[in-house]
């Protein structure tokens, strides 16, 4: 029982580490820009699929390197040239201008790639499992959470250290007052956009060499990077970061037990949380009422 | 009669005239009498999204798990309780309206974009569970196994089975009756109350205007109505598809009221027909149909955000 | 008799004390004004009056009863109204809709789906009636949106009486004006108290307008009460001069 439940747990967090992954990205938009990113399971895709592309060129750790930032580019310029004009306007258009877009990604990724699953290969002495008593964390999943773990340290570092973050985190609580400042706030935004969009683009690279690629397999991550950041709160990111984690670890708890409501949990700890505290578990009040 | 008073009866008698009689207009251009109950249909959808969207300024963006709900409910009875067509829209009206009213409680406290998301999320539930509950629900492959009865008035029966045309009316009939509460809860004070809330929140609060209630009652309202589009959709085509419940057909909806002019009444409706004729057309000439669908997002929102009838009138009617 | 008792209220925004420990009583049929330098935390006190958030510490008594705890729609029903110090109006309806709203509100209709016609025509009237109380009746179908700043103001004014309030809270009433619109505004809000028999409270940055319409002045320093008393007391009170010194008045 107990291997069951440390099996279930250790998946659980590693999928919860994915989320976080995800989430994280989609709440640094949400947060500054007040914009849902739709899209953003879809570049996730196009982070996975470059990676894949360069990968026969520069091997894994060089696709690793420059997949994400090649894709942040991608999502630097559809901000500035697509996004952008929205700002003023009800948020209704901007949801549904990214909403249009993950259309465009995933089947511009179906026609230049093809619908089937490509298989990705990943270095040699990561597949190994590390031990025959713990044999599902194999070197991969390991690796994985690791790249996540340094990845959140390197953002929560950047918003705390450097200028450009303490920027963001200011826009975040009072744009109006950051561009009284006269800083530049659609430079920010197309940044900070950008940032949002390097951890999906990693999150799809390292996903890649998990679970495969196909165009689908952002948009089965959306929904969890949602609920995240509901359950977690929004507007704060410590909160997403809980939020991702403690879904990932939920679903995999109940694995053990009911193994067809792993997924429901999710929908139901939302629930909770709505009912009992509803700006999320680290939410502020007021944020983005 | 004052000129715009009589420019809204023409309009009105203009667009009744043409859904009444699509049967006959729509063949020589192309079309087929299906065809015109299925825009009929999806544009009650869109209406219901629009009751909520455009006239009440609340970004429900998951609207298509009710739609779903409405279709299942309508399926579910006509599969296992009743014979009687009417019942079975009955029911998945009702299952519908609950369900929204139940969830609506949850989420009536939040605004904007976190709004939409929660509506999202819980819209997923719905999704999910269609898929997963397959004993009930057929799962990935759908509801099957009912279809739409004759209905019996004692007098004479009306054979909306196998007569297109005959279905087109009856499906007709209840979009006039909805589209008629809808027409008067708007130029009701409730209505204005509604319109109040839009235009300006927190004066509207200051009004005496108890603001969560009001949008509970038009959130649950609207699912009430985008139920009857449900339970219509899945006596169409005598199925239900779990794919109708996820949010990407929630954005269709959205999509129909922008395209057609989301403050104003019959806008959803000429969004629907466009949308429909758009997306048909396109996924009979490519296989890339989903990539010119979400460029026709990018660009409606681009550069027609009023939609059409945005463009023709002004302002809206209250 | 007072109609509006506010006893040792504070307002925290976390290490920011907005209100300190504020007491005040109006008068039933009193014209009171507040003043103070900018940032004395005028506004706040306005929406602890109306609701928009509680006080972190004391309480609000409004005709004898407790609303402290009362949110911000059921003091409207109580006879609290209020304007916003920047416009807050209904844009793309006409004035007449503007004013229709808060007037069907009050007469009940609120909730209830659909009226016969009787209830228009008496809502019709009231309307027309609180246009004319402050001279808007000519442009009952233009849209608030498109008026002049003046007007505006007066809309808005007329979208608070459409409440048929016992109390109307005014923020900064001849905030942007010239004088021509401030002189409009100053004898629209003499008209109003002395027609409507209702009180109003009213922040006022013009000092003319203030001393030309108060029965009685309310001055606040960051966040605390520095004096109180009718016009003379405060045009001669050294400690309300210096507050004011230097500073735009």
């Amino acid at each position: 029982m107990t291997q069951l439940l440390l099996f279930n747990i250790t998946n659980g967090l590693i999928i919860g580490a994915f989320y976080v992954l995800m989430a994280l990205g989609l709440s640094l938009i949400l947060n500054l820009s007040n914009v849902i990113n739709f899209a953003h399971g879809g570049f996730l895709v196009i982070g996975g699929y470059v990676a894949y592309t360069i990968t026969p060129y520069v091997g894994f750790w060089g696709a690793l390197l420059i997949a994400p930032p090649l894709t942040a580019i991608i999502g630097f310029l559809v901000e500035r040239i697509l996004i952008r004009p929205l700002y003023g306007r009800d948020p209704l258009y901007s949801l549904l201008l990214t909403f249009g877009l993950a259309f465009i990604i995933e089947d511009s990724t179906r026609f230049i790639w093809s619908a089937q699953g490509k298989p990705v290969t990943i270095p040699e002495f990561l597949a190994q499992p590390l031990s025959y008593e713990f044999f599902f964390i194999t070197g991969y999943r390991l690796f994985m959470v690791l790249m996540v773990v340094a990845t959140v340290a390197l953002l929560f570092g950047l918003l705390r250290y450097t200028r450009l973050g303490i920027r963001i985190r200011a826009g975040t609580l009072d744009l109006e007052t950051v561009a009284a400042l006269g800083i530049n706030v659609g430079m920010l935004r197309s940044l900070n956009f950008a940032v949002g969009i390097f951890l999906a683009g990693l999150s799809g690279v390292l996903a890649a060499g998990q679970l495969g690629l196909e165009p689908t397999m952002g948009t089965g991550l959306l929904m969890p990077s949602f609920i995240a950041i509901i359950v977690g709160g929004v507007g704060s990111l410590a909160g997403t970061l809980f939020g991702g984690l403690l879904i990932g670890v939920a679903s995999g708890v109940t694995a053990v037990f009911f193994p067809s409501a792993s997924e429901a949990v999710m929908y139901v700890l939302m629930a909770v949380v709505l009912l009992i505290r509803p700006r999320g578990l680290f939410g502020e009040e007021g944020m983005l009422t | 009669m004052s000129r715009n008073g009589l420019r809204g009866v023409l309009a009105l008698a203009a667009i009744w005239a043409a859904l009444l009689l699509a049967p006959y207009w729509m063949p020589p251009l192309g079309g087929y009498t299906a065809l015109g109950t299925r825009v009929l249909v999806l544009a009650l959808a869109a209406m219901s999204v629009n009751f909520l969207l455009g006239f009440t300024g609340v970004l429900s963006f998951g609207h298509a798990a009710y739609f779903g709900l409405g279709a299942y409910g309508a399926g579910l009875a006509l599969k296992f309780v009743t014979l009687s067509t009417p019942l079975s829209i009955l029911a998945g009206t009702v299952l519908a309206g609950v369900a929204g009213g139940l969830l609506g409680a949850l989420i009536v406290r939040r605004r904007g974009v976190y709004f939409a998301m929660v509506t999202i999320a819980f819209g997923q539930v719905f999704y999910y569970v269609a898929f997963q509950w397959s004993s009930l629900t057929g799962g990935d492959d759908g509801l099957r196994g009912f279809s739409r009865q004759p209905v019996d008035f004692g007098l004479f029966t009306v054979d909306i089975l196998s007569n297109a045309n005959a279905f087109y009316y009856f499906v007709l009939l209840f979009f006039a009756l909805v589209t008629g509460v809808m027409a008067l809860i708007l130029r009701s004070p409730f209505g204005r109350t509604m319109l109040a809330i839009r235009e300006n929140e927190r004066r509207a609060r200051f009004l005496g205007i108890a603001v969560e209630q009001h949008i509970w009652i038009a959130f649950t309202l609207s699912c009430f109505f985008i139920g009857v589009a449900g339970a219509l959709y899945a006596l169409t085509n005598n199925f239900a598809d779990p794919r109708g419940l996820h949010y990407s057909q929630s954005g269709d909806f959205v999509m129909m009221a922008v395209m057609g002019g989301m403050r104003t009444f019959w806008g959803p409706l000429l969004g629907a027909a466009m949308f429909v004729v758009v997306q048909d057309y396109l996924s009979s000439v490519t296989i890339n149909w989903m990539s010119f669908v979400g460029l026709l997002f990018v660009l409606v929102v681009l550069f027609f955000p009023r939609g059409l009838l945005g463009f023709v009138r002004h302002r809206p009617q209250v | 008799m007072s109609i509006l008792e506010i006893r040792n209220v504070t307002k925290r925004f976390g290490s920011l004390v907005a209100v300190r420990d504020v007491s005040l009583t109006v008068a039933q049929g009193e014209l009171r004004a507040i003043i103070g330098p900018n940032g004395a935390g005028k506004t706040t006190f306005f929406n602890l009056i109306s609701g928009l958030f509680p006080p972190t510490m004391g309480t609000i008594f409004f005709g004898g009863r407790d609303i402290t705890r009362l949110p911000a729609h059921r003091r409207v029903a109580l006879g609290i109204a209020r304007t916003f110090q920047i416009t807050e109006i209904f844009p793309e309806l006409t004035v007449f809709e503007n004013v229709r709203i808060g007037t069907e509100v009050t007469a009940g209709y609120g909730m209830r789906p659909y009226i016969g016609r009787p209830g228009t025509t008496k809502v019709r009237g009231r309307v027309e009636d609180t246009l004319k109380l402050v001279g808007l009746e000519a442009k009952a179908d233009r849209l608030v949106g498109e008026l002049a700043h003046g007007d505006q103001r007066a809309a808005e004014i007329a979208i608070a009486l459409s409440l048929e309030p016992r109390l109307l809270l005014l923020d900064e009433p001849t905030a942007g004006m010239g004088d021509q619109e401030t002189h409009q505004i100053t004898q629209l809000v003499r008209r109003l108290h002395r027609e409507k028999n209702c009180t109003i409270v009213l922040i006022e940055h013009d000092m003319r307008v203030v001393f030309h319409l108060a029965d009685r002045i309310t001055v606040l320093d960051q966040g605390m009460l520095l004096a109180e008393g009718n016009p003379e007391e405060i045009a001669a009170n050294n400690a309300v001069q210096a507050a004011y010194l230097g500073k735009t008045a």
